[in-house]
């Protein structure tokens, strides 16, 4: 390479400064590819090639014009210069530095890439690749080595095109497996091209093991040594999982042609046991993650693939791989924690619904000298582990030991044998020979006295796998009585209210601090304990309330506001249980009781919204849906291992509420279990308001009086009858008045951000009373259009009425009229009879003298009247002829004027005189 | 687990002739009259005795559409025996077994040994194509030749044990070498070679592919 520095320098200088322009590179670029592809002289084509490639290694604008123009001239030599080696390792190798990525920090992110855009020109076309596959036949070592890297790079890029392109070349993958025969380089590479092959490429996956890839693999590292092997091992496991991943025709093969051996062998540690390098641990982890994909399957439930999952299960316990696993797992004090972790969640999937599989485990024994069955050496990790992770996968045995395994939870029952007070204090040392049950149940109460629930709630979480599902395992548990904590403090008590006291114990620690402790898993833990144990059994659900506290103190936990909601709403799920599981008939423990303190003390709205909270929650959301598949990549999985140790310090820290313990509690079978329950809760609940308690069956039969009986009696059977109505009425009037209360809060809760499902009870409640509402609307619908039908019927029939009224009144008016004309005609005719024609004759001479002396009364008051005015004129004509005088004029001429012009009128007056 | 031999079979032949259910009677002793179409392959295995010697089948099943002919010819190189299957109620079938031929004697180790079958004996009402014709096409392209029905069985087992045991015939004459990865053949390890023990060929590879 000290060539390369050296072009470094050339090119340096003919540039100066890279940043002085593309075009220069353009240029130079260009000349560079004339010289390889016209110069005469082999010597200066060389050292074009050669100063290309530095160019090209450096500089991402060489490699944009590289791009442009290279192509072409790169593959003339690849197929027709194949004598010429050092040309065709010069062409490789700036091919490959052509595809390189080169990194520049200081680069802006959206620039293109020259890199990927040449890896996309170069695998454009199929026949590059397969002129590139047959390079691989070459005997130089270097165009080999250069044409895998140069694959390797194409397939970095563009995955898709160059799977699709090696399909369709007859015997490509062929090639390429050769070369995993090759020398160590060659196929260390191989190795890495063949793993970026077969990813998710179904029909390469199936060629490359048609080629002999399981045989290769397993030879390989059975080479390197096994886990204990390099990098190369770890490469091959990659291989060996892209595989079999998804594939189930691979995994028949290896099964049934190569067998499990040679991979099992990769399990078993050998040599130095109590050295785990980072390797190691990495190599273990892929041949685990090897396992589960063996035994998992895919994600989708093909029938036919489940069957070849099954058969693996079975052919790898007959090959007693659960040695290898409990050995990594359980017996290996120096395993990494992710290993053992690793191993025991291989050993829950392994025996997961496969019956002699789980009878296997259980009659595994492990130890040197005094032996213990395994699930008891399982159950001491989880009762004493410090690590939370391994506490949650060896848990996870035990949840897929009992899960439909009730022969296996009755075995594990069995042994819930309560020791006296001062063998269950024990020094722990001993417990080797202590049963799984003891063991259990020291777990379960060693705590009590340092305060400390972590092992119990450990204890809980097992117990509660034990119970599930399985009512006689239940009842068994039931029936364990505990001493007292100090003997002199009363009777024993059933290990269920112990449990409760320990709950009650955990929240006030919890409230005591102010603060959540890290375990905020304890609560929950043992809630889920309880939720099973009261699932589907009345018997426990009558134990629980045997102490009237415990339903208070459930009531305070559900509307305590400093729980999480998982608290509240599995607290909330346990008085359901209550609820539909109870068949007492006894006052104060009876269903209707507990309905009554759910909706005084919290309200049924409130109540109903903490299942609402708690679905909501993401562990519900997430806990159908199947984790994705971490790829265990060789930059991945190194950093994988120092996180899971990160992990934990992190997560003591962290107040987190979805905590990893808080997932592997709701798994998917409680949260269906957890969601079925608060179906039967909602229901149940509305038939407690719906048919109240029938104190008074109202048989109409009963309310006659009966033959024989007194009127007395009688009277004393319905009054007595009438009281109790009197106190049912009371009753409902309060549940009533509460319902209302709630309604009221439903109706003003939406500013407090009702969640759009609401509480499933209230909306029950609303929708029976808005069904009533609307009934009753309906029916005074119809009442109203009654009505107004009568009333319009009214009208018309009281306008009838007055119209017959007005008819009649003129009909009579019409008889009166004539009537009375009839009268008055006869009067008539009457006094025409009786006067004759004498009357008529001195009556009108009366009347002309009567007008006569009337028009002369009138015409006398007239002259009078006339005669006045005369007089006044008079006196008026001779004052003013006074005053004319006096002032000398002519009077007489004067008044002969006036005589002239008044002489007409006087002449009028003296006329009508 | 362990093998004298481990021989690599590849089942070709037009769409819908029955290489699929040929298969799975023999690697599962039952019939499926509904069978999916096979897309690309799919792999099956089972351990014959030949000549009192363990020899383990495995057996590749090709999509016999065209559009997988790419794909399926990968498996050529390395089997060293090849079924080639017709439909004898089917006319085509057996027309196209020449360009079968071509595909295979191209892409194939030359000294494969191919067993023509002519499959659905059992609808014997139905035939178009003559039990001769078979013979007659066979013997022309020094091929094997059975007819065959996946249905009954008919055929099946001595279907796959007769090219077995030309292939260990072959094995002994010296045609093969065994140690060539494409031969299709591989000596089993860990284990006292046969019966007769005879062959110096074989036991000079014992453990060559540990």
């Amino acid at each position: 390479m000290d060539l390369v520095s050296g072009y470094k320098g050339v090119v340096g200088l003919v540039f100066g400064n890279e940043k002085s322009g593309s075009s220069n590179e353009d240029s130079y670029v260009e000349r560079l590819l004339d010289c390889i592809s016209n110069g005469k002289l082999s010597e200066d084509r060389r050292t074009a090639m050669l100063e290309l490639q530095s160019i090209v290694a450096e500089s991402s604008n060489a490699q944009l014009a590289f791009g442009a123009m290279g192509f072409p001239v790169m593959m003339a030599i690849l197929k027709e210069e194949r004598d010429d080696v050092e040309m065709v390792r010069g062409a490789l190798e700036t091919l490959v530095s052509a595809l390189t990525p080169i990194d520049h920090a200081k680069g802006p992110k959206n620039e293109i890439q020259p890199a990927l855009m040449n890896a996309d020109l170069l695998s454009g076309e199929a026949d590059n690749i397969s002129l590139l596959l047959s390079l691989l036949s070459e005997e130089d070592f270097y165009v080999r080595y250069y044409t895998l890297q140069l694959l390797t790079a194409l397939l970095t890029n563009s995955p898709n095109r160059l799977q699709e392109a090696i399909l369709t070349i007859p015997r490509g993958i062929t090639r390429l497996m050769d070369m995993l025969m090759d020398r160590e380089v060659i196929r260390n590479e191989a190795l890495l091209l063949l793993t970026y092959l077969t990813r998710e490429a179904e029909e390469i996956q199936k060629i490359v093991v048609f080629e002999g890839a399981f045989e290769k693999i397993f030879s390989i590292i059975k080479e390197e040594g096994g886990s204990d092997g390099g990098v190369v091992v770890q490469d091959c496991i990659e291989l060996l999982n892209n595989l079999i991943r998804k594939n189930g025709s691979n995994q028949v093969l290896l099964r049934e042609t190569i067998g499990f051996d040679p991979f099992m062998s990769i399990l078993k540690l050998r040599g130095s046991t109590y050295s785990f390098t980072q390797q190691k641990t990495i190599n273990l982890l892929s041949a685990l993650e090897t396992l589960n994909l063996l035994i998992m399957g895919g994600s989708e439930a093909d029938h036919g693939k489940d069957a070849n999952m099954l058969t693996n299960r079975t052919t790898l316990v007959q090959k007693k791989v659960l040695d290898h696993l409990l050995m990594l797992g359980v017996e290996s004090q120096w395993a990494p924690v992710a290993v053992r972790c690793a191993a025991l969640r291989c050993i829950g999937n392994l025996i997961a619904g496969h019956p002699k599989n789980l009878d296997a485990l259980a009659s595994k024994f492990l130890g040197e000298g005094p032996q213990e069955p395994a699930l008891n050496s399982i159950l001491r990790i989880i009762l004493r582990t410090s690590s939370m992770q391994e506490f949650v996968a060896a848990d996870y045995v035990f949840k897929s030991f009992c899960e439909k395994n009730a022969d296996g939870q009755t075995m594990l029952a069995s042994t819930l044998i309560p020791q006296p007070h001062s063998m269950a204090h024990a020094p722990v040392e001993e417990d080797v020979h202590m049963s799984f049950g003891s063991m259990l149940l020291q777990g379960l109460t060693l705590s009590e006295n340092d305060g400390d629930l972590e092992t119990c709630c450990r204890a809980a979480s097992v117990l509660s796998h034990v119970m599930k599902d399985n009512i006689q395992c239940k009842e068994r548990v039931l029936r364990i009585e505990l001493e007292a904590p100090t003997p002199s403090l009363g009777a024993p008590e059933p290990l269920m209210h112990r449990v409760v006291k320990y709950l009650a114990l955990a929240s006030s620690m919890k409230n005591k601090d102010g603060k959540s402790s890290g375990n905020s898993y304890v609560e929950p833990i043992i809630l889920k304990l309880l939720v099973t144990w009261l699932s589907d059994f009345p018997s426990a659900v009558n134990c629980f309330l045997d102490s009237r506290p415990h339903i208070t103190y459930l009531l305070e936990l559900v509307s305590n506001s400093s729980t999480t909601v998982y608290i509240k709403g599995l607290a909330a799920v346990l008085l359901g249980e209550c609820v539909i599981y109870n068949k007492s008939v006894e006052s104060g423990k009876d269903a209707f009781t507990i309905v009554d303190s759910i909706s005084q003390k919290v309200g049924l709205t409130s109540y109903f919204l903490k299942f609402d909270e708690m679905q909501k929650s993401f562990l519900f959301t997430s806990a159908r849906s199947t984790q994705p598949r971490k790829q265990l990549t060789r930059s991945a999985s190194a950093s994988m291992v120092e996180i899971e140790d990160v992990d934990e310090n992190n997560l003591l820290d962290q107040k987190n509420e979805d905590h990893p313990v808080l997932s592997s509690i709701f798994d998917a079978p409680f949260v269906n279990l957890v969601r079925s329950l608060e179906v039967n809760i909602r229901e149940k609940i509305v038939e407690v308001y719906g048919h109240p308690k029938s104190k008074v069956a109202v048989v109409p039969a009963e309310l006659e009086q009966k033959s024989g009986e007194s009127d007395r009696e009688y009277i004393k059977r319905l009054k007595a009858f009438v009281e109790k109505q009197c106190s049912e009425i009371q009753d409902l009037l309060g549940r009533n008045a509460t319902l209302a209360e709630d309604v009221a809060t439903t109706g003003g809760g939406s500013s407090y951000a009702r969640p759009e499902q609401g509480a499933g009870s209230d909306r029950v409640q609303v929708e029976t009373l808005r069904r009533d509402l609307q009934e009753a609307s309906k029916r005074l619908e119809l009442l109203k259009a009654e009505k107004a039908k009568i009333e319009s019927e009214a009208s018309m029939y009281r306008s009838l009425a007055g119209k017959m009224e007005s008819d009649l009144k003129s009909l009579s008016d019409a008889y009166n009229s004539l009537e009375q004309a009839n009268f008055h005609l006869e009067k008539e005719v009457r006094g025409q009879q009786g006067v004759g024609g004498s009357l008529s004759v001195p009556d009108v001479e009366g009347i002309r003298a009567e007008a006569r002396e009337e028009a002369q009364k009138e015409s006398e008051a007239e002259l009078n009247d006339l005669l006045v005015c005369l007089g006044q004129e008079q006196t008026k004509v001779e004052k003013l002829s006074a005053r004319l005088l006096e002032l000398g004029e002519d009077v007489d001429k004067l008044l002969e004027d006036i005589g002239e012009d008044l002489g007409l009128p006087a002449d009028g007056e003296e006329e009508e005189d | 687990m362990s093998y004298d031999y481990l021989f690599k079979y590849i089942i070709i032949g037009d769409t819908g002739v029955g290489k699929s259910c040929l298969l799975l009677q023999f690697t599962d002793k039952r019939f499926q009259p509904v069978h999916d179409l096979t897309i690309g392959v799919e792999f099956g295995a089972r351990m014959v005795t030949i000549d009192g010697r363990p020899v383990k089948l495995q057996i590749w099943d090709t999509a016999g559409q065209e559009s997988f002919r790419s794909i399926t010819r990968s498996y050529y190189r390395g089997a060293a025996g090849a079924l080639l299957v017709y439909d004898i109620t089917r006319r085509e079938t057996f027309n196209h077994l020449a360009s079968w031929l071509e595909d295979a004697r191209q892409h194939a180790n030359p000294n494969m040994t191919i067993m023509l079958i002519g499959n659905k004996s059992d609808l014997a009402h139905r035939r178009a194509v003559s039990k001769e014709e078979g013979e007659q096409f066979a013997k022309e392209n020094g091929l094997l030749f059975l007819e065959a029905s996946a249905r009954t069985a008919q055929n099946v087992e001595e279907a796959f044990i007769k090219t077995a045991a030309k292939i260990l015939q072959n094995i002994q004459d010296g045609v093969f070498d065994v140690s060539n990865e494409s031969s299709g053949i591989k000596v089993g390890y860990g284990r006292p070679q046969g019966p007769s023990g005879s062959n110096g060929a074989v036991a000079q590879r014992g453990g060559c592919c540990s």
